[in-house]
């Protein structure tokens, strides 16, 4: 049966699914992560206590809430795009992901229902604490079970494992060789991202409030976002680490597009956002422990050297290897790849630079952390470091966007040919049958 | 100005004409739109309670 190839005028096909999928990570990440903080800040509240925990995971719960529409009408627009503009390369993923897409449809029913039931009976169960954090975290738990899913559909498009019997096709497909480090990589980024955007938004309304409560308030959750932003940010170099490794050994050639090839410049593009985050980051920790409650001098001495090894590591993964910038749009300068910059090497100086930000960051974390515990004088903070919590979540955003586009601009190799599941269907929907995991009805034996 | 020229100028090494340059930045355009827009827009609508 012949299927009419659609296409959409001016920005093209491809375009509109990458913005629907994007906009949507960016609403579903930030939900998944702010259910899981505001939980657990509901669990921290009820330990210690303290109003302002209370007081912060109800009103992202509220928000997480109202938020979801805008997730969920995404993802069914995408889906909608996805069977009208791809129906070949959909048709596929769906004869081999069937069960996978249905636990997730599960998952993500089991989680709308969870964290309405959740908001809902917040004062119903103000006496019932416990019970009600556990629906927080049920709510969480599908969240990130509804991501495993998609993540496997996801990696499997980059690295499809060799599938030979009908059981392979489901286990190995479905546990891929980049699955779990994706979903590792995508775990932690939830927090990350979340906790950055939290932060930010902190900033935002401290320099608007004009209540002296507000103000600290707001300061607080500043603090408090910038460590699930900043804490969990600096295990994201290990694990990312670990997916590369991944890509490279079953899609080496991808691996050498986003890394050493054309596309490489999009690595270059997101140490410069790592780099933001980090400097701002640490320069609110710096100016953060001049409020400690408990003096700490030598502390704050230590995290302005760990400042200045922080800007020196983060320059040192911006470096690009050659001249060859953006050769796509004819930024290079020289003779391109063969002008070589120093200390722009992979090795040694990029592993130098990013295991460093990782050692440095745990280190002024752990300070800051220390200084914590004594507590800090809210509501005094410079307009500047709110700047700077601002600053990082414009980064985490543009992060998140060019991750996406990276992850996805790899099979293209350039475009020589481009592929949607790697290997198997191009991106012309073209289906070239050797490597493909599943044998279209034409070609089979039904029909 | 040149420096526009040089960044729109089909690829000396690289592939892509202008229409794709166009559609890359169009679709990062509408990614923060949309995103931007429906934070606002829920924003909105949950301060008064």
């Amino acid at each position: 049966m012949p299927i009419g190839n659609l296409d959409v005028p001016v920005i093209g096909k491809n375009v509109v699914i990458a913005v629907l999928v994007q906009s949507h990570i960016l609403f579903a990440t930030f939900i998944i992560g702010a259910v899981l903080i505001a939980a657990t800040s509901e669990y921290l509240g009820m330990v210690t206590k303290q109003n302002n925990y209370e007081r912060f995971a109800r009103n992202l719960a509220r928000f997480v809430v109202l938020l979801f529409a805008s997730g969920a009408a995404l993802a069914v627009t995408f889906v909608l795009a996805l069977v009208t503009l791809f129906p070949v390369f959909f048709s596929i993923l769906q004869n081999i992901f069937f069960w996978v897409f249905l636990v997730e449809a599960f998952m993500f029913l089991g989680q709308i229902i969870i964290v309405y039931a959740w908001y809902n009976v917040w004062d119903k169960l103000a006496y019932r604490k416990s019970l009600h954090v556990v629906f927080g975290f049920v709510a969480g738990f599908f969240g990130l079970m509804a991501m495993t899913m998609i993540d496997a559909v996801a990696s499997f498009m980059l690295t499809p494992a060799e599938v030979t019997s009908q059981a392979d096709l489901v286990a190995r497909s479905f546990l891929n060789q980049t699955m779990v480090p994706l979903n590792m990589h995508r775990f932690v980024g939830n927090f990350s991202y979340a906790g950055f955007l939290i932060a930010g938004w902190a900033g935002f309304r401290y320099l608007r409030t004009t209540r002296e409560d507000d103000r600290e308030y707001y300061d607080w959750m500043g603090h408090f976002g910038l460590l699930w932003g900043f804490g969990f940010l600096i295990m994201q170099p290990i694990i990312g680490y670990g997916y590369l490794k991944g890509i490279r050994e079953s899609s080496p050639d991808s691996f050498n597009t986003i890394m050493l090839g054309d596309k490489s410049w999009v690595f270059n593009l997101l140490v410069i956002w790592i780099a933001v985050m980090s400097i701002a980051s640490t320069a609110y920790f710096v100016h953060k422990l001049r409020f400690a409650i408990k003096p700490m001098e030598t502390l704050r001495k230590l995290s302005v050297g760990a400042l200045g090894f922080t800007a020196l590591f983060t320059v040192l993964n911006i470096i690009p290897a050659d001249a060859d910038l953006i050769p796509q749009i004819g930024l290079v300068f020289g003779q391109g790849e063969g002008t070589q910059i120093p200390l722009g090497s992979m090795y040694p100086w990029k592993y130098i630079g990013l295991i460093g930000l990782i050692l440095v960051g745990f280190f002024v974390v752990a300070l800051y952390l220390r200084a914590s515990a004594t507590g800090f004088y809210w509501g005094r903070a410079s307009r500047w470091s709110q700047y700077a919590l601002m600053a990082c979540s414009v980064a985490v955003v543009l992060t998140m966007v060019t991750m996406g586009y990276t992850r996805e601009t790899a099979r293209r190799v350039d475009n020589n040919p481009g592929y949607l599941i790697h290997w198997c269907v191009k991106l012309d929907q073209q289906i070239v049958s050797e490597k493909c995991p599943t044998k279209p009805i034409t070609e089979g034996k039904g029909g | 100005m040149d420096l526009a020229l040089l960044l729109l100028q089909q690829g000396t090494t690289g592939n892509p004409a202008p229409i794709g340059v166009f559609r890359f930045f169009a679709g990062f355009v509408l990614i923060i739109t949309l995103y931007s827009s429906f934070l606002g827009f829920t924003y909105w609508i949950s301060k008064d309670e």
